[in-house]
């Protein structure tokens, strides 16, 4: 069995109109609005950022067909549960400006998701997209679709801007009070400074770098000393940068806890008991290894499997971690971890 | 062994002097409430001279993000080098974790002399 914390379902635009009202509608209909595109790399893998074999037989794109994905992933691999993350297309939180048609976008995704995946498959749970530049419109979204059985965490792409400051702080409140968990995934361009590396190779692998930006500052904004049960979950930046991370901001913190008197904790230990990591895309590496780095994490409870279907570094349930893993450790990695950090599991 | 570092006005509340004691370096600091502390002069993370530091107050913890609240002044001493907060008040604990302290030594104040004993 697997609880799978990464699968990306991807709407067309077309999809939406149904759940847009005017004139959010004709924007698209009419206007063939699209979400901001930046990434200026000629795609990287065989069929773009997608696993080429994803791609639905008709010729749409990978992630748009409920029951292809049934069959290539949650079939194939014996899936309880997995936890949709979107295509960040449309990322209403994203977008740079027209925050209004964000709301809406966001409202649009988020009754599609419902209808067209939650709804039809027991498996599935959702993410809650929202338009975060105004927090007071995202919280009123929250409190719309927050005590959805299904919708398990609220969304924020990590790209330029820092979500714990305390002027996103009412989206936390809500989240917290919904016992929805904060899902963080990066989006373009989160590193260089908020600007593109020459290659994708670069870019892609240094992602893990903008998910540290968002730990430290989530950290020491003092999101979790003010909202001690929020959970943080940060999405497809692996786990291997962490031990690093937990020692330099404990060093951090001791050197310079006045200019944070609001954090009352160790950041390892906000880390250890506030968070959780999503395996993919793992680097190869043997068990030996992953041993030490669960050991320096202090905790085999902070990381879980994900697929980060349909993208083309997928990760295989069957084949990405290290061979014989211990059966403790393969249940906590694969379902327990996620079951016990996801206040709705 | 004792040994008489300095006299009483010597140091003014808030001021705060190197010494010896023995062959150990100390030092000596008068806190907010005009009693003497004495501490080894050498700071428990990496050995900097803490006589080199502030004798200086510290934020309060607080439950509001972006408010300081600036208290102890005078009984906080700061290391020179990164900066690590005692309590002389408290045997001089860490304030980020008090299971860590400076070595402190006693001290009492005969007539007009500060006298720190080991
Ligand atoms: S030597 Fe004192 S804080 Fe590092």
């Amino acid at each position: 069995m697997l609880i799978d914390t990464d699968v990306h379902e991807r709407v067309m635009y077309e999809e939406l109109l149904p759940y847009l009202e005017q004139p959010w509608k004709r924007y698209i209909e009419d206007c063939h609005w699209i979400q901001e595109k930046h990434m200026p790399y000629t795609q990287p893998a065989v069929a773009g950022v997608d696993r080429a074999d994803a791609r639905i037989p008709d010729g749409r794109p990978a992630g748009t067909d409920l029951s292809f994905m049934q069959q290539q992933l949650l079939d194939a691999n014996n899936h309880e549960k997995a936890v949709l993350t979107g295509a960040l297309d449309p990322s209403p939180s994203s977008m740079h400006g027209w925050y209004e048609m964000a709301t809406a976008l966001a409202t649009a995704y988020n009754n599609w998701q419902i209808d067209k995946w939650l709804d039809q498959d027991e498996r599935l749970y959702g993410s809650i997209h929202i338009a975060a530049q105004e927090p007071w419109n995202a919280v009123k979204e929250i409190e719309r679709i927050g005590s959805h059985p299904k919708m398990v965490q609220v969304l924020l792409p990590i790209d330029d801007k820092l979500w714990g400051d305390p002027y996103y702080h009412p989206i936390f409140e809500a989240a917290q009070r919904h016992n929805l968990a904060i899902g963080m995934h990066h989006n373009e361009p989160p590193v260089y400074y908020g600007q593109w590396p020459k290659y994708f190779i670069e870019w892609h692998t240094l992602i893990p770098t903008s998910h540290m930006n968002v730990v430290t500052n989530m950290i020491f904004n003092g999101v979790f000393d003010k909202f001690p049960d929020l959970k943080l979950i940060m999405i497809e930046g692996g786990f291997t940068y962490v031990p690093f991370l937990m020692n330099k901001m404990d060093q951090q913190y001791t050197d310079l806890r006045h200019e944070v008197p609001w954090v009352k904790r160790m950041p390892s230990d906000i880390v250890r008991e506030n968070m959780l990591f999503t395996t993919q895309p793992l680097e190869s590496m043997k068990k030996k290894e992953l041993m030490q780095i669960i050991d320096q994490l202090g905790s085999d409870e902070i990381i879980s499997f994900s697929t980060d279907y349909p993208h083309w570094d997928y990760d295989s349930p069957d084949a990405a971690l290290p061979p014989n893993l211990d059966d403790d450790l393969k249940e906590k990695l694969y379902t327990e971890n996620a079951r016990n950090f996801y206040p709705k599991f | 062994m004792e040994q008489k570092v300095c006299h009483k006005e010597d140091l003014q509340p808030g001021e705060m002097m190197e010494s010896t004691l023995g062959k150990h370096s100390i030092v000596v600091c008068r806190a907010s409430d005009g009693h003497y502390y004495a501490f080894l002069n050498r700071c428990i993370h990496q050995g900097a001279p803490l006589s080199k530091g502030k004798l200086c107050g510290a934020p309060a913890p607080t439950d509001n993000v972006g408010e300081y609240n600036f208290e102890k002044d005078g009984d906080i001493l700061r290391c020179p080098w990164h900066g690590r907060e005692f309590d002389v008040k408290n045997e001089g604990r860490m304030l980020v974790n008090e299971k860590y302290k400076v070595k402190n030594f006693s001290v009492s104040v005969e007539n007009n002399d500060v006298i720190v004993y080991n």
